[in-house]
Formats: C-alpha cells, structure tokens, sequence
C-alpha cells in the first residue's frame, strides 16, 4: 500500500542523479575509450605519470602531517575541561568550513612560496578539523576507568595509552585518516594556486588537458583514474570500518573530560591551545592584512576596477543568486531522498543511502568535466546559467540527507500512525508531522548546501561563462594575473568570500542543536 | 458494527493472529485480554489499518474495509506510548483529528474545550506536551482519540505505564467517557481489573488466536479450557 508512494517520492532524485550524475561519467568513460589514444597516452606521457604519483604521495604526507598535527589538540580536548573548549574546537573547524581558494589565497597572504611545502601545509590547515573533531568525539567519551584499570594493572601512562585508548580510537582514527586522504587525493583549488605550473594532482592536470589543452581524450582518461582511485579508497575504508570496528559502550563526555590539576597540565593545555590556535588564524589574518595593504589598494580595485572588464559586485550578486537556488534545488532533492531513505527499509533505501553520497567523493573537477562533455542533450544546457546551481546542487545534496535523515528516523512511527488514524493522509502526515520535526535540521542543510555553493570551484571552473561569473573564479582569474594591484583585490576579494561563507555559516548554527555530523 | 472475519497477519516465520473472529456491536466496549505478545496491538493495527491482513476480511456495518487507508476509516486508535505530537500544543493535538475532517476553527475551539474539561484537563490547553505527567499525557491522548467522535475507539494498554493509584482512578473515568457517549469500543489490556470494570464482553487471546468471549463474570465460572482457567485465575 505505501510503496507506491514512496516510488514516486524516489523519482525526483533518481532522474536528479542519472541525468546529472551518472550519465555524464558514462560520457566520459566513452570519451576515454573510443578514442582509444587516452590511456596509451596516459602510460606513455612522463608528465602524467608524475601528477598521478604526486597525487598519491601528497595525499599520504598531507594525511600524515595533519594527524600529527592534530594530535595534540586532540589529545587536550578529549581529556580536559577547561574554560572556552567549545569555542576552541569550534574556531579550528572555522578553516574546514572555508572554501579551498580562501585557504590557498591566504598561504600567497603570507608571502609563501608556490611550493609542495605550502601545498602540504595548507592541506593540514585545511583539514585539521577532520581529525580533531572525529578523534575526539570519540575519546572524550571512552571510560576513563578503562586506563584507570590498566594504570592499577602496572601500566604506564604511556602504556596505557598504547594497549588500551589507542586500540579503541582505530576506527575514528582510520576515519578520519581516510576522509582526510580523499580530500587531498582530490584536491583541486589549493594544489591550483599553490602549486603553480610545476605540481599538479591528477585533479588540475584533468582541468589542464580539458580546458588549456582540449585534449577532451586524455582528460577523459584522467577522470577514470581518479575515479577509480577514489572508489578504492572509499571501499577499502568501509571495508575497514565493518571488519574492525570494536564495539564499546562510550559515556556522556561530562563523565571522562576532567580539570587540568597540576601546573604542569595547565602549562601544557595552554601551550598546545594557543599554539594550534594561533596556526589556525594567521593565514585568514594575513590575508586581511594583505587586503589593507597600500591604503587599501586590493579593496579600492574592487570598486573600480578600471579598464580591466572585472566587475566585482556582478560576481557577488551572482555567487549569492548561485547560493540561494543551489539551496532551493538540494533542499528538495535531499528531502525527497531522506524520505526515502527513511521510510523505505529495504533494497531501494540502502541504494539511495549509498548512491547519494558518491558525487560528494567523486572529484568536483569530475562532476564539472562531465557536465561539459554531456550535457547537451536532451537540450544543450551548455549555454545556460542553469549549469552552475546543478552542479552545486549535485555536491550539496549529501548535506541535507545527512542532516535531516537522523531527525527522520528519530521520529517514532507511532506519531505519523496516529495522524493516520486521526484522518491525515500520507502526503498530510508528511507536512503536519515530518516537515514541521525535521525543519530545523532541513534549514541546516540548506544553510550548507548555500555555503557549499559559494565555495565551490572545481566544477565551477569548468561549466562558469564569462557573465555569470562566481567569486571562487574571479578571484582565480585575478591571482593569475600579474601585478599587486589585481593581487590585493584577489586578497579582498578572498575575504568578502570568507565572511559570506561565515555568515551562511553562523547563521546555520544557530539552527544547529546537536554536533555537525558525518562530513 | 465491527466484524472481523478470519484475519491471520504473519511477520515473516510467526504468526501474529491467526484466523481470529470477532464482533464488535454497537455501543458496546469489548475487551480484548491476553498476554503481552498474544497479537493484542496486531489485532488493533489491523482494524486501524496500519497493517494489512494476509487473509480475511474486516467489515463495518457490513461494508469491507480490508483495504481502506487508516486515514478513511474514522476509527480513533489511542497508542500505548500516547504519541502525542511533541511539536504541539495539548489543544493541538486535541485539534489535529477535528482538522483533518475539516471543521471550521470555531467549532474545533468548542469541542477540544469540551473534550479537554471532560478528561480533567480544562484550561491546560496551551500547555505543551513535554512538560506533562504521565497521567496527565494519558488523558491528552485519550481526549485527542475522542475528540473526533470516531466510529470506534481502539484503547491499547491506555493505562500501562501507570502507578496503581492512578490507575485505579482513570478506569472509572474511562468507563464514564465511553458509556456516555455510547461509544462503540475495544479496550486491550493485560490485565483482569481493568477489563472487569470496563468491558460489557471480553476477548480472551492466546498466540494469535481468540479462544474465548463473552462476559467477564461467564468467562470466570465457565473458562473454555485449562489455559484460560489458569490464565484469568480460577
């Protein structure tokens, strides 16, 4: 009787993700072979064959780096409770949440050299937050009586610590280790304007031969070996996940997280706080200061920006329009696949869980490549301003299931059964019930979904006409440009994009009642 | 009148009713007594309309309703758990039924105050739902079920999660709700006190199956088998 129902419910976000998901790989997967050259190309082109092992040894220091990195402040957030905490876990995130042309823009505000160390060190900026949040959630909730006992055994705290926290830590560990290496396995905007002509990943190198060099064969190519790669990482870090996961009962973390006693935790909580915090803001402060610099100049350049045909304020009409129908498109998308994801326990429901989420790991530059490629047909939509939310509404439709899909299920079916029985209908028991329990969690996910779009670059790169331009892409366009005076409108620029995207950001939390979720 | 002709529901391997006959006459307030797990609340989903029957046929007043949608057939199920709406108010769940048939904002005023002063919760109408007692949800829930004058009410286990004092003051309460209204009912419990002061006829159900019916005081001297002796306490 209900199933019906939830099929027609299911065909928006089917159709949604064929058209726009999986039919453009399927062009791409053609395009890379019926040329045939793409792949002979590949093997034997030394440039390609460097971007492809830069990406994966980038990607493994990058995810080294930002666990070691991370570890204290991990460490210091998962056994003690002191004054500000939550605002120092939530001013680390504050980078993870900025979009990659922030991040890289601000490393050039600090005067760093385009270099694979400036790559790397922007990449555990950037993702520091992954593994402070995940590891912490999870080790602030262990038993403190578990190392208590293995202290009373003979163990030392080190010991402990080895034999006892460490072993229960290795899933969120492997988590976040994992989420971290497919962010900079496809990493695009960072490794772009840090990495200048010399270090590509394989994602810039599919941006170079598509839209420098044409070459739509070899991009192709590209493509499916990023895509592969990133299948694998993903399979093998759920494999993980279901093999090894321990399971253990965690306590509220109220119960473990203790005051720092002796002068010497004091000494060393405010050491490693201070220090994380001070690496977490000054690039964002260095950019602000570049912006001012020369009375001004970067900030004046955008307001007139002479006779160069950049119009600032177009750009930022256009990201925010681009923001709001994003948030519109994945709203509706996502809230269709919640309900079905929710309401349907069988085959149909643990496809769409796991479908929805590939295009958040496929590349951005994947998305955006196929959109190129594919989407000129049925009617070519390579022309139209249509383009650009679609995209971001493909990356940003993952953020709304998540948000609201654990409100959906925490609904108790007895409450949509005794509006049933009260005289409500199914779609009535959706708006009197549902709708009016998860809008919380649904304007959180659109919230994302808007900031998501104002960030979003890979894809954009690829599908942006010179009128529609976003601001990720202007500010792209004036860093490539030479001189300081379009260089500090770039760092002007970088923060109106940063404070647009905090803005969203703040806002959403305020409608935030529990921890962001899975990423 | 309810009628309810060879229904068998299975859940995979078991057999939650099997080929169960029941009748329900007009005005009268049938209770429905067994263990916890005997198929009770599936005999309740059934009639309701939250589960579909494998085999049999439900009627009312002679029309099949088998297949008719939960919200269509003005019955009023009141939940074991209550299932208040937590986003509203005690007058809006009240309300909720009397909206779904479309009553003008007026009349519904009316009836949730009449239906709220006759549970003995006047003037909390604007209360909301979280901040009540138990006993105190147990009547909202009842009002909300009552309110829309349902062709049969369905009350499941309605004093469960109750302390005994409580109890014993609701099944009174209860009792007058639903013989004033003439009020066509089926009260499930488990427990032989609240169908003794409820119920004109009682159900007695073992696995699935109703093995005997008829008035509580008939059921005590003649008990069909050894089971039902032993179960109601002979």
């Amino acid at each position: 009787m209900r199933r019906p129902a939830v099929w027609a419910v299911a065909a928006l976000p089917v159709v949604f993700l064929v058209y726009l998901f999986v039919y453009p790989l399927g062009r791409i997967l053609w395009i890379s072979l019926s040329d045939g050259d793409g792949f002979r190309e590949l093997l034997s082109d030394p440039r390609i064959r460097t971007a492809v092992w830069f990406t994966v040894w980038q990607a493994g220091v990058s995810t080294l780096l930002t666990v070691v990195a991370a570890f204290p402040l991990t460490a210091v957030v998962s056994r003690f409770r002191f004054p500000g905490r939550d605002l120092v876990k939530a001013w680390v995130t504050v980078p993870f949440v900025l979009p990659t042309v922030v991040v890289g823009t601000a490393f050039l505000a600090l005067g760093a050299e385009r270099s694979v160390v400036t790559i790397l060190a922007a990449h555990v900026f950037y993702n520091l937050a992954v593994v402070v949040r995940t590891l912490s959630g999870v080790w602030s909730r262990i038993d403190p009586s578990l190392v208590e006992a293995a202290r009373s055994l003979g163990a030392s705290r080190t010991r402990a610590f080895l034999e006892v926290t460490l072993p229960l830590l290795r899933p969120a560990l492997a988590a976040a280790a994992s989420i971290v290496f497919l962010f900079t396995f496809t990493s695009f905007g960072v490794v772009l304007i840090l990495g200048g002509l010399r270090y590509r990943t394989i994602e810039v190198e599919i941006y170079h031969q598509a839209v420098t060099l044409l070459d739509l064969s070899t991009a192709g190519a590209l493509a499916v070996i990023q895509l592969v790669g990133v299948s694998a990482i993903m399979f093998m870090y759920s494999r993980y996940q279901e093999t090894r996961a321990v399971r253990f009962r965690l306590v509220p973390e109220a119960a473990s997280l203790r005051r720092p006693a002796t002068p010497g935790q004091r000494v060393v909580v405010a050491a490693v706080v201070s220090t994380t915090l001070a690496a977490q803001t000054l690039p964002l402060v260095a950019l602000l200061a570049r912006s001012l610099e020369g009375r001004a100049a970067g900030w004046r350049f955008l307001l007139d920006p002479g006779r160069l045909a950049i119009r600032p304020g177009e750009a930022i009409l256009n990201s925010l329009t681009f923001a709001a129908v994003t948030a519109l498109i994945a709203t509706g998308v996502g809230l269709a696949s919640a309900h079905v994801i929710t309401r349907d326990p069988g085959a149909l429901g643990r496809a769409f869980d796991t479908l929805l989420m590939l295009p958040l790991g496929t590349s951005a530059v994947t998305i955006g490549f196929g959109f190129l490629v594919a989407l000129d047909w049925p009617v070519d939509l390579r022309g139209t301003a249509a383009l650009v939310p679609l995209a971001h509404a493909l990356v940003a439709v993952p953020f709304v299931v998540r948000a609201t899909v654990p409100g959906l299920r925490a609904i108790r079916p007895e409450l949509r059964e005794a509006a049933a029985v009260l005289g409500a209908s199914p779609r009535r028991v959706w708006r009197e019930i549902d709708l009016p329990l998860i809008a919380r969690a649904a304007a959180v996910g659109s919230g994302f979904a808007a900031a998501v779009s104002l960030g979003e670059f890979g894809a954009t790169s690829f599908i942006v006409r010179p009128d529609t331009i976003t601001v990720p892409t202007l500010i792209f366009r004036l860093l490539s440009r030479p001189g300081s005076v379009t260089f500090g409108g770039a760092m002007a620029l970088a923060v109106v994009l940063m404070l647009l995207t905090a803005g969203v950001i703040l806002a959403v939390d305020r409608f935030r009642t529990g921890e962001l979720g899975s990423f | 009148m309810l009628e309810v002709r060879m229904v068998t529901k299975r859940f995979g391997e078991t057999t939650a009713l099997d080929r169960v006959e029941l009748t329900v006459t007009d005005g009268e307030v049938m209770g429905l007594l067994g263990p916890s797990g005997c198929g009770k609340s599936t005999l309740l989903r059934v009639i309701a309309g939250l589960e579909t029957p494998d085999e049999g046929r439900i009627f009312w007043d002679g029309e099949d309703i088998t297949r008719t949608p939960p919200h269509l057939r003005r019955f009023g199920l009141m939940f074991q758990g209550y299932a208040l709406f937590p986003h509203r108010t005690v007058a809006e769940n009240v309300a909720f039924g009397l909206r779904m048939r479309g009553l003008s904002p007026a009349e519904i005023r009316r009836r949730v105050d009449e239906v709220l002063s006759w549970v003995g919760m006047g003037g909390m109408g604007d209360r909301g739902i979280e901040g009540l007692s138990g006993g105190e949800q147990q009547r909202v829930a009842l009002a909300r079920t009552l309110a829309p004058q349902p062709r049969l009410v369905m009350l499941d286990e309605p004093l469960g999660a109750l302390d005994r004092l409580l109890r014993e003051r609701l099944i009174v309460e209860i009792r007058e709700l639903l013989s004033r209204n003439r009020t066509t009912a089926l009260y499930v419990t488990h427990d032989h006190t609240e169908v003794a002061a409820v119920a004109d006829r009682v159900a007695v159900m073992r696995e699935g199956r109703i093995v005997q019916v008829g008035r509580w005081t008939d059921i005590r001297s003649e008990p069909a088998d050894r089971w039902v002796a032993e179960f109601v306490g002979v």
